[in-house]
């Protein structure tokens, strides 16, 4: 794990580290969600750490260091391209697959504890190689009063989502898990798939009411998938994300906190519309907590110089 | 764009996953961070045109290339160009940091160019070219010859609109629009600090370039620094405002219209651009004019090592 100074054209000072780049909610590779995965760089400091998630250029980039705290198998630290969070769903569940594919910690009895910005988090590890999945346990959701009147025109369906037309829709709401997410449920399958959003009106919205971006859904039927998902983040230049973890759970809180999940555990499609196909396992354990998961792919494996 | 999954075939992943050896170069930059990043992978045999498509929307990183072996003997390797979302025939940073990538891989060895000089020849969407290879080691630069300059219109150094949108007075040159394959507005501050200083209007640029159908501002100032000779920043008004870091195309295209408009006496047939420090990195770029013809390059370096499983 310690990093050593590179043998081949490395400038002078550069140091090594291993690398991979994951493929997380992914069944194969391309289909999710990126994450780059970095290791051994405790010797590179805050700012590094954040030149090298802004050069990678991906929606995250996750550095795995020693823990500082008892009881953790691993700490984490994740970077957008702009600034460092405390957790993030898809860093979480696709580190966890990085470090067991390196070796450098086993499950107990199914389990992992990360340390992140946000705390221990528990892991639960099922399968191995690519059909493991890992599931994280997510920050709860609670609600935030706002007004979705400015969303839903960007939706452009300004008006007609509480009418009685749709007695069976749940309203939208703004619920808050460490992201802000706009949860509006669609008519169908069809309607989600088929959307198209003002995205300069929506990111408007979004920053009148200090909310993160809009994740649409709906109920799925005669699918291996029970919801199908987007999420839509236009107000930090990113029109639609992949595969989003964080949404999937903020979805979900919502559905529970209704009564409305379509089973204790299910699966949920998100991402064809960007030539991805991305699969997030949601479940609700018996304290009702919130878990998303999902396999991950480990796509390039090397060594990283800075 | 890549043609989503259906439900019928979501996916569409076929064939045994193999390793293929894969760099992230930093392009332009002898030092990790400092350039603009491209990725390769090598042995691309067997990567049908879709695949190399996903791939390179799934590396998100401005350009992708795949390297394959070449069709023409003349040449010492073939490559295809993806963005994200689409194939280019040919473009100066990936050319660079391709070869750069290839010769730490040994997948190609040098050789005696015709017009002097030893390096590769690449084969693309746009035919046989040539990259020239100077130094070793750390101090090696790779340079490619950049499509021929015109030069449109020129616009004097007293245009109080185009001074009012820099909120810098320009040098006597002033303004000038120039095509180097794509079109840009080019302006000349009169010093470095000017044009480090700049806080780009991207609204005004963008009715700016849009007036000429151009993709981009190109601003410059001559500096006395030793370290560069030239400082660029190139400002182009997509996606909200975009500022390369480092840009081949934008230097290519300056360095042909100074020298075919004399102004390039002060300057020499070789001189060093900085870029990129107002957004986070140092790029270095050295332009080249050889009988006529402009050619750019630098240093480059591998950042990522390893090898990719699609």
């Amino acid at each position: 794990m310690d990093p050593t100074p590179s043998p081949t054209a490395a400038p002078p000072g550069a140091c090594d580290f291993p690398f991979l780049q994951v493929d997380v909610f992914a069944h194969a590779p391309g289909l999710g969600n990126p994450l780059a995965v970095v290791f051994g760089a405790e010797t590179l400091d805050t700012a590094s750490l954040q030149a090298i998630a802004t050069w990678l250029g991906l929606s995250e980039t996750s550095f795995v260091l020693p823990t500082t705290q008892a009881g953790a198998d691993y700490r984490l630290r994740i970077f957008t391209p702009r600034q460092e969070l405390p957790f993030a769903g898809h860093p979480s569940v696709g580190t966890a697959h990085a470090v067991l594919e390196q070796g450098i910690v086993q499950p107990r009895d199914g389990r992992l504890v990360q340390e992140c910005g946000a705390g221990l988090l528990p892991l639960r590890i099922e399968g191995e190689g690519t059909a493991r999945n890992v599931h994280v346990r997510a920050p709860r959701g609670i609600e935030r009063p706002a007004d979705p009147i400015a969303v839903l025109a960007s939706l452009g369906m300004a008006g007609s989502i509480t009418t009685a037309a749709a007695p069976t829709r749940l309203r939208p709401a703004l619920i808050d898990n460490g992201p802000r997410w706009w949860c509006v449920e669609l008519a169908d399958e069809a309607s989600v798939r088929g959307l198209q959003p003002d995205l300069p009106a929506m990111a408007r919205a979004n920053r009148a009411d200090g909310s993160t971006g809009v994740a649409v859904f709906a109920g799925c039927t005669d699918q291996p998938y029970a919801l199908v998902v987007r999420a839509f983040v236009p107000a930090d230049g990113i029109p639609e994300d992949p595969v989003t973890g964080s949404a999937h759970a903020a979805i979900a809180a919502w559905l529970q906190a209704n009564a409305a999940l379509p089973a204790a555990c299910f699966q949920s499609s998100q991402g064809r519309e960007l030539g991805r196909d991305g699969i997030v396992a949601i479940s609700v354990d018996a304290e009702g907590e919130v878990w998303i998961g999902g396999r991950t792919q480990t796509v390039i494996a090397g060594r990283l110089s800075w | 764009m890549v043609k989503p999954p259906t439900a019928a075939n979501p996916g569409a992943v076929a064939g045994p996953r193999r390793a293929r050896r894969f760099q992230q170069v930093d392009v332009f930059t002898a030092r990790a961070g400092g350039g603009n990043p491209l990725a390769v992978v090598l042995d691309s045999e067997g990567l049908d045109t879709a695949t190399m498509q996903r791939i390179a929307a799934w590396t998100d990183v401005v350009e992708t290339t795949f390297v394959l072996p070449p069709d023409s003997p003349e040449a010492s390797y073939r490559l295809r160009i993806f963005t994200p979302s689409r194939e280019l025939a040919f473009a100066g940073h990936p050319s660079v940091g391709t070869a750069h990538a290839v010769l730490q891989a040994g997948w190609a060895l040098p050789r005696p160019l015709a017009g002097g000089g030893t390096g590769l020849i690449q084969e693309c969407g746009a035919g046989l070219l040539p990259l020239r290879i100077t130094g070793e080691g750390v101090a090696r630069e790779i340079a490619v010859q950049a499509p021929p300059v015109a030069l449109l219109s020129r616009h004097g150094g007293e245009d109080a609109a185009l001074s009012a949108l820099l909120g810098a007075s320009l040098a006597e040159a002033g303004g000038a629009v120039i095509d180097g394959g794509r079109r840009w507005f080019v302006a000349e501050l009169r010093d470095e600090a000017a044009v480090r200083g700049l806080h780009p209007d991207f609204a005004g640029i963008a009715a700016l370039v849009a007036a000429h159908d151009a993709i981009g501002l190109t601003v410059f100032a001559r500096t006395p620094s030793r370290d560069h000779d030239l400082v660029v920043r190139a400002l182009m008004p997509v996606a909200g405002g975009y500022e390369d870091p480092a840009s081949g195309a934008a230097n290519a295209a300056l360095a042909g219209y100074l020298h075919g408009s004399g102004q390039a006496a002060g300057l020499g047939d070789r001189y060093v651009v900085s870029q990129g420090r107002e957004v986070g990195r140092d790029a270095r770029l050295v332009l080249h004019h050889e009988a006529g013809r402009i050619w750019v390059g630098g240093p480059c370096c591998s950042v990522v090592t390893g090898t990719l499983q699609w």
